[in-house]
């Protein structure tokens, strides 16, 4: 079961979406998003998939699992998923409640999506949990900072962001460590608040 | 620093430009009569939230996190250098000016030298959780 607030507020977001994110976040992203996402292979489950930005980053020919809390996300993802040159499946599911059997996954790749799932270190278990043992995470993300003043600037400006979208001050690459990943490589892409994180679930 | 040649010269112009607005600002609110730490903080405020303001009229263009955190830190910089100066001397609209230009391209130039110390790969990925 979705998380009725959650939903609802990224439902109201969805016709915004593109214009509050896309032309300058995405074009000033797209070299590090580009990276990242070229390492895409096997089996994929892509969170969040919002209103697809990311799908023109994707390498072709790739057989993609995609979810998104928000069905008016997923409605106007249509045209850029119609547009990629390989197979993409969507769903609206919370990541808290996947129906996805244990180790089903190859590879989980999210974007910009852990400064906006409710309950981050539990969203990333659950997320373990569907990943096969020795798979791989790759996450695009903006978090906090370790640093002054930019640390102060995020706390602040979560406070305004938070009632509208995403937390700009998460500690995610510390979550991801707490979810029982090993992290294999965390990339500053710019200062320390916008960063490439990857990690493997380790085998038991 | 970006490498492409539009996001260096738009970061740059963007935080001379909201520099110069903040310094005019400081010197139009202002005046010698004012207590020179209660001129700065309150100008590093309104500077900061400047920087805000400015962060969502430019973010098409300069993007997301590149373009909000060197505009607030031009607002604060600028605020408090400009904002202690005009207690402390006369001030000319046009100093106010110049001085918050000058803020607005400093400030820049630290998020290079920053970035460039902070950005690739990280030893081990450490952060502080919430300030």
């Amino acid at each position: 079961m979705a998380d009725a607030a959650t939903q609802a507020k990224w439902d109201k977001l969805a016709p915004r979406f593109d214009t509050m994110a896309s032309a300058g976040a995405e074009r000033r992203w797209a070299p590090a998003k580009s990276a990242l996402f070229a390492e895409m292979e096997g089996k994929v489950l892509f969170l969040a998939l919002g209103t697809g930005l990311d799908i023109p980053f994707f390498p072709p020919g790739l057989n993609i699992t995609a979810l998104d809390i928000s069905p008016k996300m997923i409605e106007l993802a249509q045209e850029r998923i119609a547009a990629y040159d390989g197979k993409i499946e969507t769903h609206v599911m919370d990541v808290h409640d996947m129906e996805f059997d244990a180790d089903s996954f190859d590879m989980v790749v999210t974007s910009c999506t852990f400064c906006s799932v409710p309950r981050p270190i539990e969203g990333l278990k659950a997320l373990h949990r569907v990943l096969r043992p020795g798979g791989r995470l790759l996450m695009f993300e903006h978090t906090g900072s370790r640093w002054y003043p930019f640390r102060y600037m995020m706390n602040l400006m979560t406070l305004i962001t938070r009632r509208i979208g995403p937390d700009m001050n998460r500690p995610t690459v510390a979550n991801v460590r707490a979810a029982g990943y090993r992290i294999t490589e965390v990339r500053n892409v710019f200062l320390d608040v916008v960063k490439t994180i990857k990690a493997v679930k380790v085998p038991t | 620093m970006d490498n492409r040649t539009g996001y260096v010269i738009g970061d740059l112009v963007a935080n001379v430009v909201l520099g110069a607005i903040v310094g005019l600002l400081c010197w139009a609110i202002l005046g010698q009569w004012w207590n020179m730490w209660i001129a700065m903080f309150l100008m590093m405020a309104i500077g900061s939230f400047l920087g805000l303001v400015a962060f969502f009229v430019t973010a098409r263009w300069l993007g997301a996190m590149e373009a909000m955190v060197p505009m607030m830190l031009t607002g604060e910089l600028t605020g408090m250098v400009v904002g202690m100066a005009v207690p402390m001397m006369p001030f000319t609209a046009l100093q106010g000016l110049i001085w918050g230009a000058a803020c607005g391209a400093a400030s820049m130039v630290l998020i290079w030298i920053a970035n460039a110390l902070l950005r690739g790969v990280t030893r081990d990925g450490r952060e502080v959780i919430h300030g």
